[in-house]
Order: C-alpha cells, then structure tokens, then sequence
C-alpha cells in the first residue's frame, strides 16, 4: 500500500496555494530566466557557428594597396616565402642590364659617329676640299644616310656583342655581391632565416570593399561610414535577415543592427557617397557579427559604421577607391588556438615576401581569430550564462532554506502527530520522505514550467537581448542539455540536500519527546535577559530573537538582491561617470598614430602643428596571474595587453618628470588600480608572440584612467625596444593635423573613440537594467513575503491569543512587523554596503578577466535609491503582511490545539 | 448584588441543511457582579461556544448578550475590541502562552492591556513565580504555565474573568491549587468569574451553578453553601 501520508501533499498545496504559487512563480521565474538564457546561448552560438560554414567565414584576411596578380595569388595561395635573393638579383641585373646597354649604346653611337666623321674628311681630303663648312655638310650627310645602318651592322658585329656580355656579366658579379653583403639585412628584415618557418598554403578570394559616406536620413550630413562588398564574393558572405538581396544597382542591403539602431527600414531610401539606393533587405555579415571599423577599436560602434551588400553593378558605380581585400583560408585547419597563432605568424612570412616579389604592398593584415568584429559577440554570450547560471542557484538555495525554515515550523506544530506515527511504527525514513516531498514536488513542478517557458518566451527575450547588442545571424532553437541540466537537476540537487539535512537534524528526536513536544535540546538554558526597555520593546526584540534563522536566511537574501542592485544601477552610473572622465581618458585631443616615422622617401614624417608631439607606442603583455608559467598565457589572450608609451622630455601631456634611469618606468593609474601595484614594485611584461621579458621597475603612477599603459622617456623606449635614434610612432596633438598625409596616418583617436563605447553600451543595455531593477525588487519582496509568512504562520497562536486578551490589530502588526520592518531598513542598509563593496570586488575579477580597466562607481543618488526600491518592495509585502495579520481569527487559540 | 451579565435566548447553530447542529437552543440565565459562576456540563452541551460569545469572539444566531447593561451584537468590531481589553481576562486550559516571551513578560502582555492594572512582581509572588519569572513556557510545568496564565488574565484587573477548562490538562494537586488561586483573585479583587468545566466537583466551591446540555440550561442553581477549593475532592 502506498503511503497515505502522501495524500496530504495536494491538501497542503491547496490550502497553502498563495505561498506555494510564490515559491513556484519564483521558480519558474528563475529557471525559466537561465534556461532561456541557455537556450538562448546554445542557439546563438549554434547559429554563429552554423553560421560560419554557411557563410563560409574566412580564416583571416590581408588588404593590398593594389590589385593582386595572378602571380602574386599563386604565390601566396603556395604559402612559401618567395625567392628574396632572387628577387633582389633579378632587380639588381635588370637594372644592371639596362645600365650596360644603356652605356654601350652610347659609346657604339660615338665610335661610329666618330668613324663616320673620318671617313666623311678623309674623303674630302682626296677630293681637296678644305672648307670645313662643306665637309661639315657632307659629314651630316653620310650621318642621315649612313647612321643606322652603320649602328646596326656594329650592333650585330660579334666584338660588340662580345663587350656587351662581357659588361653585363661583370655587373651581375658586382649585384650579386652587393645583395650578398646587404643579405643579413634584408633576411632579418623578412624573417627569412627563421628555421621554425612552415608553409601554410591556403586559398585566398577577392573581398574587395569600398568605405563610402552613409547619409541615412538624406539631410545632406554624413551620419555613418558605410562598408559596401559586392554580393559576388564568395567567402564572408551575409545572410539575409529581413527583405531581400539587391538585385539591381540601385538597391542596397544594410546591416540589420545599424539599421534598427538608427531607424532605417526596409524600403527607405538612403544616400551612399552621392547616389541614392534603395534598402533592400537588412543582413548579418558574418564576420561582422559586431560593426567594429578597425580591429583597434576598443568598442564597436553600431550607429557610426555599417555594412552593406550590393550588386557588382551598384558597387562598380561608386566612385571612392576600392580597398583591395582578400580573405583566405587554410588549405588544413589549424588544430588549435596555438597553432593558428603559428599559422598566422608562417603565412605573415609567406604573404610579406610573396607581395614585395610581386611588386605589391600590404596594407593590413588580420587573422581570424583576433578579429574582434567576429569573436567578440560569441565571447560575450558565452560569458553572460555564467552569471545568471550562479544568480539562479543562489536564488534556489535560499529558496531551498525557506522550505526548510517552514518544515521545521511544521515538524514543531505536528510534533505530537509526528510522535504518534513513529510510535504506532512509521520509521523516521518515511516521514523524511514525507516532509522531503513538498519541496521536491514544487522545484519539478518549477522547473518543468520554467524550462518550458525557457524554450519558448526566455528564449525569445535572451536571443532579442543578443540581437539588440549584435548583428547576429537568425536563431534557430536548439535542445540544450547543458541548460537541462543546470536548470533542472542543479536546483533539485540543491533543494534535496539543504532540506534533508534540516529535517533529519529535526526528526532525530525520540517518538516521546515529539510526543512530549518536548524539541528544544537546550531546554535548560537560561531565558535570554534583555534590558529593561518598553514592554512592547522588549516583546518585539523577543520576536526577533525567536525568527533569527528567517532574518539571517533575509540577510542573505538582501544582501544579494543589494548586490544585483548595485549591479543594476552601478553599470549605467559607472558608464555615466566613463562618459564624464573621457576626455581625461586620452592624453591629447587628438593622438595619431603613424603607419612609420618615415615617408615613402625616407623623410622623417613632421607637422608644422606647434602642439604636436612626439611619442613612441609598442604593445607589450603582462600576466594576469602572477604564478601562472608564461606559457599558459603565450599568445592565447590570457594576459593583459600593455602600452608602453615613449614620452619626449618635458612633455607637455604626460608628466613622468625627470631622472628616470634605466629601466624605470611611470604606470597608469588605471594598471595601478586593476593590479594593485605600487610605486618601487617591480613590473615583468613580456612580447605577446616572442619569448621575451622586460623587468621595469615603477617610480611612479600616472592619472590616467583610460588604459593599462606604462611610461617611459622616448630615448629609454628606443634603447628597450632596439630602435633607432629619434625613432617615434606618432604624435599628441591640442589640434587636427593636417599636414600629414592620410597614407601615413594609421588611426586617429580622439574623445569620440573613447565615448563610443559607452553610447554603444548604454544602447545595448540600458533597458535591461531598468527592467532588472523591476524584477530585483519583485524577487526581494517576494522573497521578504515567504520569510514573513513563516513568522507570522509561527506565532498564529500567540497572535490570536492577543486579540482575544483585546490587543489591537495595530498593536498586533507593531509587534509582528514592526521587528520585521526595522530588521529590513538595517539590513537594506549594511546589506547595500556589504553589496556594494562585493560588486567593486567582482567588478574588478570581471575587468581581470578582460583587457582595458573600467572603474566601477555608484551615484549618491543610486545609492539611495538601491536602498529605496527594496524598502518599496518590503512596503508592499508589509501591507500583505497586515492583512494577514488582520485575518488570523481568534478561535485559533479557542480550539486548544495540542 | 445587581445583574452584570445577562444571556438572553441565546441560540447559535453551525452547519447548514443536513448537517445543521444546533449548539446553543435559547439559553437565558444572569450573572452577578463579583459572582463566581460554572458553568458546568458534558462535551458538546455548548457551554464552550456560551463562552466564546461572551467573550464577543463569536457572535450567536438569536438572543443577545448584555454586560452591565451593554449588549455585545450592538457593538462594533473596535468596541468589542476594546470590551475584551478593559473587562474580560481569559484563562485556558491549554494556556496558550506566549512562547518566545518569559513568565514576567507573559503577565505584562495582560498589564499592558489595562488603565489600572494590578503590580505584575506582586502578582508573580501571589502565584508563587518569583524563581521562574525568567523562564520560557517551555521550562515550566502545566500547573506553572497554567499559574502563568491566570496571571495574564488577573493582571488586567478584569470585570470578567473567564477561565475555560483551566484544570483540563492538570493533574489533581495542581488543578487545586489553580483552583484556589482563581478562588482567591475573585475574594481579593472581586472579579466576576465564569468557568467552563465538566468537572462536578468544582460547582462547590461557586456561587452560581448553571448546568448544560444539548444547548439550554438544564439547571441554574445557586450555591449557598460553598466550599473552598483547598476542600474539594474528586
């Protein structure tokens, strides 16, 4: 037979339906969250990487400053580096060719000028003319006539052609020597000694693009730089997310995200350089999955750049320059991250030498799998399930406490039933199970529904969150067994053992002492004293000590939800402040960063702009965990990237005053703050590719909040970094400079470039923390109802005792609720504090596992308000509370319940 | 002595149709100020639901009660309220002490209650709790809880002091000297005292026996010849 018990588990349900709905609700709320927040993740990344065969994402891609020949493609779809020395040869003879035959030509014209003269004189001589006019006539006369067929008969002779090899083969000795003495120079320069060298063959296709001005309200204003690839490329290709592809030369396809963020729908018209096209369909191309410009942008900007599509027609009808893109991939797939990086490195070889034989230039170069306008979006989804994954089994433990601080009540109240059935022979198991039961059957029940609502409505709302963000392909749902089980055994886990531990500890008494009610173990202590305060005081201090487990169980709750406060109103308060301190965050208005310091003539680049300084940049890494082996972080983005600055004497922008020796360095104040290093501290930074350490000793920080970056004079800079003398990387500026040809100039940062990341971060989400607020205070009142339904459930007898001795239903609550509410405004406020400083120190383990520095603040007014809204919150439940109160009739007490 | 309570036709059923149990079938009877009156008779005579109507925590069908002229169905839920807080004091047989308040704060819960009440340390020695007053319920004994909760009551200085079964759950010994206290709170402080019992032998020691069943008073007696808690036997 089954065990009857088990029939009071509807019973109970029913009766206690509006406390079980909350815990259900809650539960679904938060398993439905995290499972839809999975789902969404697994589908996301399931379509980005579908996606990317689809799509046929590239393995990386080099620009050229001019079309690629058939040769230089096979060259470089070989992956061998080219013949170097062969090629300076080559160049050297031919040019030597040249030169001797130029010489000889000159010479042979002489000599059989000369001959001619003679003849011309000797002739006349013979005839007795001595008029030098007449013989100067007749010599220009047998030149006309004679000359050419004179030079060619000289040509053609076998001492002349004898001469000339003879020429040549003297100067081909003489270049090959010249490239032989120049040839350390020229290998170092190419790499081309470097034995760990591999051939990396691949296949490269033509992704030409043209950069054009969006004007997307067609005001005449340029809104947006717009990217335009024609539809016949066949690598990096878009899908289609709405509308259609451009079929005729006046039709355009734009990127999805930039559309939606700056309003442009389908069938609108936008102006792309001078012409007018007609927006198509909106796409997602799918190595733009975020619109990053350059690969150095430190945010990508969804308002400002865009992507398009158009026929070839319509690309060749724009009139800015082609940038002659070629994406490539390998012909073998590297195994792993490491080994792409080597790949990369190889192919960068092979495509440096391979372009120089071809007579062709690199304009940029990028492997796949630093491209941020790529990876950063799956990177970013991958990271968000994490933490939702812990706020719901935090949520779900303190859940599971609820149940067990509820249990506990109702093993007391039922004590004597309780003893009844262990002495009538039910063993403590079978009541285990009994009591075990609720909680196991509410946390399916949650978590059937909540995963059912993960796959449909959470789902939904994670992938439009991601698609607010990012310009992602469409999302197809995937069966995520990772969120089954997250969502669904986790949470079973935990309610199981949280709640047989409570009720095992309170079934272990004998069947007499349930019998006997007797369940304190420390029956004997002393009543606590407390002192002698207001009667009332002291009987709501003695309610607080009696529901100290619910209030330490509301601590914990509080506290958390004040930390996921802190989150919801630190984030766009700390992005706030980014915005305010940008132009702190940059040392000059303007900071340009040159492809060299020398022109195409070897001319060191200058500017007539007087507040125009130089300074020197090279990128080096630091490891974020100090006894991690260096290994470990070797090129796979573990480590922090670090700027090491060059600054002239006496800068005018950054001040690392004077005396620095050797290997002392000033850091930014940004390094100082995420890794706790200290004015004499020793820094060790390392090359990101190369084994190679630097030891710098600090003497000082910098304010300056905008990047990790190191100091140091240009002279030192030059001497670490083996440069030459007076060598630089570009220039500070108060003002634009324009003397400086764009060709030289690799980007410009300015204020804009840092506040982009905020305006883009703000879109993406600022309504989600406003909503999150929303669902904190809910979460925090509902979880303030459950604790304060146990102390009111617990005291029901005392409370109906009260009203029949004629206390008040106001004296009542004050007694009730009172304690409740002064213990809610304390621990919302060493809560805030405890929250507060928790999400600075998780802030700063989340910025560790990033580059760059964010500093985390909170208004005073956010602060307030963080406090504010769960009071708001506890207000509500209070009222509930009173009601309830209200309601508990006195014949409680009458029945005399044992 | 003057009439202070006054049960008139008092009829009070619960259920509906079929399952309609008439509790209460028109009881009339009248209490005297600083009477000790019993109400005496079997489970299920009525006299628990009597008591819960006087005490304005349940309302009858018909009839109507009156304390000192007052009638309870005229008031309203504040002033029944308050009618509990300023006259009546309630003794039980389960106690029904506060749990997580001490002995001496479980008698300020009835002191707090009233414009005059009587000195709690002197009511804790009267009922001889002096070595306890700091204990929880839990650490007494019924008979001490039960003491406990008399004080709760009598601190108030009630009108009325109902006490339902107060020896219900006690053993002989005790439940006479409960029996006496109760006994003596109404010599000293000539309290009205309405007790629901079943225990015959306690209509000796009251002024007024009203015995019940099946809803109506079978007898009202009064008792001349009373005798003292301390001598009854049962």
């Amino acid at each position: 037979m089954r065990n009857p018990l088990i029939k009071r588990i509807p019973k109970e349900l029913l009766s206690e339906w509006h406390k079980y709905i909350v815990i259900i609700l809650f539960m679904i709320l938060m398993i439905g969250l995290v499972s839809g927040m999975y789902v969404g993740h697994d589908s996301m990344l399931a379509s980005i990487e579908k996606g990317k065969e689809k799509l046929n994402l590239e393995d990386g891609s080099f620009e050229l400053n001019k079309k690629a020949s058939e040769e230089l493609i096979a060259g470089i779809e070989s992956g061998e580096m080219a013949d170097v020395r062969q090629y300076y040869i080559d160049e050297g003879m031919k040019e030597a060719d040249k030169e001797v035959e130029k010489a000889a030509r000159e010479e042979l014209q002489i000599q059989v000028e000369d001959n001619i003269k003679q003849m011309v004189r000797a002739q006349c001589e013979d005839y007795g003319i001595t008029d030098e006019q007449i013989i100067e006539n007749k010599t220009q006369e047998a030149m006309g006539e004679n000359l050419e067929s004179a030079l060619k008969e000289a040509k053609e002779s076998d001492e002349y052609k004898k001469t000339i090899e003879e020429a040549k083969g003297e100067a081909h000795k003489e270049v090959e020597k010249k490239v032989d003495e120049k040839w350390d120079e020229i290998a170092a320069e190419y790499g081309l000694n470097d034995e760990g060298f591999e051939s990396v063959s691949i296949k490269v296709y033509d992704d030409f693009y043209r950069n054009e001005n969006e004007d997307f309200d067609n005001d005449g204003t340029t809104d947006a730089t717009i990217r335009i690839f024609s539809d016949d490329v066949e690598i990096d290709k878009a899908e289609i997310i709405e509308g259609k592809a451009p079929e005729t030369d006046n039709e355009i396809a734009i990127d999805r995200m930039h559309a939606d963020n700056v309003g442009v729908k389908v069938g609108d018209t936008i102006t792309v350089g001078v012409k007018q096209f007609e927006v198509v369909g909106l796409l997602s191309y799918v190595n733009y999955l975020t619109l990053h410009e350059s690969n150095t942008d430190l945010m990508f900007d969804a308002f400002g750049f865009d992507v398009a599509m158009m026929t070839p027609e319509g690309f060749d009808s724009l009139s800015s320059r082609v940038h002659y893109n070629y994406a490539y991939l390998y012909d073998e797939k590297p195994a792993d991250k490491e080994a792409e990086s080597d790949y990369a490195e190889n192919f960068l070889k092979s495509l440096v030498t391979q372009t120089l034989v071809n007579d062709n230039k690199i304009e940029g170069f990028l492997p796949e799998y630093i491209r941020q306008a790529s990876n950063f979006a799956p990177s970013d989804i991958e990271g968000d399930t994490t933490g939702t994954g812990i706020l719901c089994y935090i949520l779900i433990a303190v859940i599971a406490f609820i149940f067990a601080i509820t249990i506990g009540n109702t093993i007391e109240k039922e004590a004597t039933v309780i003893g009844t059935l262990r002495a009538s022979g039910y063993t403590k198991g079978e009541l285990v199970f009994h009591y075990m039961s609720m909680p196991f059957i509410v946390t399916l029940i949650g978590a059937v529904l909540g995963n059912i609502l993960g796959y449909t409505l959470f789902e939904d709302v994670a992938v439009n969150l991601y698609y607010e963000s990012y310009s992602l392909p469409a999302c197809g749902i995937v069966w995520s067994p990772v969120a089954l089980v997250k969502t669904t055994v986790i949470p079973l886990i935990l309610m199981f053992f949280i709640n047989l531990f409570v009720i095992i500890n309170k079934l272990k008494l004998s069947p007499l002492k349930f019998l006997r009610r007797d369940l304190k173990r420390t029956k004997h202590s002393k009543a606590k004293r407390i002192p002698s305060w207001s009667f009332l005081a002291r009987f709501r201090l003695r309610n607080v000590f009696q529901n100290l487990p619910n209030y330490f169980l509301l601590i914990f709750g509080v506290i958390f939800i004040e930390l996921m406060l802190s989150f919801a109103f630190g984030v766009p308060d700390s992005l706030t402040n980014y915005k305010e301190k940008a132009p702190s965050m940059i040392f000059a208005d303007y900071q340009y960063m040159l492809m060299g310091s020398e022109d195409d003539d070897g001319n060191e680049i200058v500017t007539s702009e007087e507040s125009a300084e130089r300074f020197s940049t090279a990128s080096l890494m630091y490891p974020k965990d100090e006894h991690q082996t260096f290994r470990e972080g070797f090129g796979s983005g573990e480590d922090e990237s670090v700027t090491v600055y060059g600054i002239i004497p006496d800068s005018r922008y950054v001040d690392i005053g004077k005396g620095l020796s050797q290997d002392e360095v000033y850091i930014s104040s940004a390094f100082a703050s995420k890794f706790d290093i200290k004015e004499g501290n020793t820094i060790t930074l390392h090359e990101e590719y190369e084994n190679k350490k630097y030891h710098f000793a600090v003497k000082g920080v910098v304010e300056y909040d905008g990047g990790v970056a190191v100091f140091m004079p240009n002279e030192e800079f030059n001497r670490v970094f083996d440069k030459k003398e007076g060598d630089f990387s570009g220039y500070f500026s108060e003002n634009k400079i324009n003397d400086i040809d764009d060709k030289y100039i690799a980007i410009v940062i300015t204020v804009d470039d840092i506040t982009k990341v905020t305006r883009q971060l703000e879109h993406s989400m600022g309504s989600m923390f406003e909503v999150f607020k929303y669902v904190l205070v809910v979460l925090a009142a509902a979880l303030i109802y459950l604790l304060t339904k146990i102390i009111i459930e617990k005291n029901e007898n005392a409370i109906s005792m009260v009203k029949i001795l004629g206390f008040k239903n106001g004296e009542i609550a004050s007694l009730y609720i009172v304690p409740t509410a002064i213990i809610v405004v304390l621990v919302s406020i060493l809560s805030f504090v405890v929250g507060f400083f928790l999400m600075i120190y998780i802030f700063k383990i989340f910025m560790m596992s990033m580059d760059g520095w964010f500093e985390f603040c909170m208004k005073p007014v956010s602060m307030m308000l963080s406090i504010v809204y769960l009071l708001v919150g506890y207000a509500v439940v209070s009222v509930i509370d009173y009601i309830r109160i209200r309601r508990i009739p006195m014949s409680d007490a009458l029945k005399n319940v044992e | 002595m003057e009439n202070f309570l006054e049960i008139k036709e008092l009829k009070k059923s619960f259920g509906n149709g079929e399952t309609k149990q008439d509790v209460l079938r028109g009881m009339d009877f009248t209490v005297k100020k600083g009477e000790f009156c019993v109400l005496l008779g079997p489970s299920g005579s009525g006299k628990s639901t009597l008591l819960n109507i006087i005490g304005g925590i349940d309302t009858p069908d018909s009839g109507y009660v009156s304390i000192n002229g007052d009638k309870l169905e005229d008031m309203s839920e504040k002033q029944l309220t308050q009618y509990r807080r300023k006259h009546l004091g309630y003794v039980f047989q389960m106690y029904n002490l506060i749990p997580n308040l001490n002995v001496k704060e479980n008698i300020e819960v009835g002191a707090y209650l009233s414009d005059n009440p009587l000195d709690v340390e002197e009511v804790i020695t009267t009922l001889g709790l002096q070595d306890h007053k700091y204990k929880y319920p839990n650490q007494l004994s019924g008979g001490q809880q039960q003491r406990v909760s008399i004080g709760r009551a009598v601190v108030k200085n009630p009108d009325i002091l109902m006490c339902d079964e107060p020896t219900g759950a006690l053993d002989y010994k005790t439940s006479k000297e409960i029996l006496s206290l109760i006994e003596d709170c109404n010599r000293k402080y000539n309290s009205t005292i309405i007790m629901v019992t079943h225990n015959e032998a306690i209509k000796y020691m009251a002024d007024h026996v009203i015995k019940l069943r099946d809803g109506v008073v079978r007898h009202n007696d009064i008792n001349d010849k009373k005798i003292p808690a301390s001598e009854l036997d049962w």
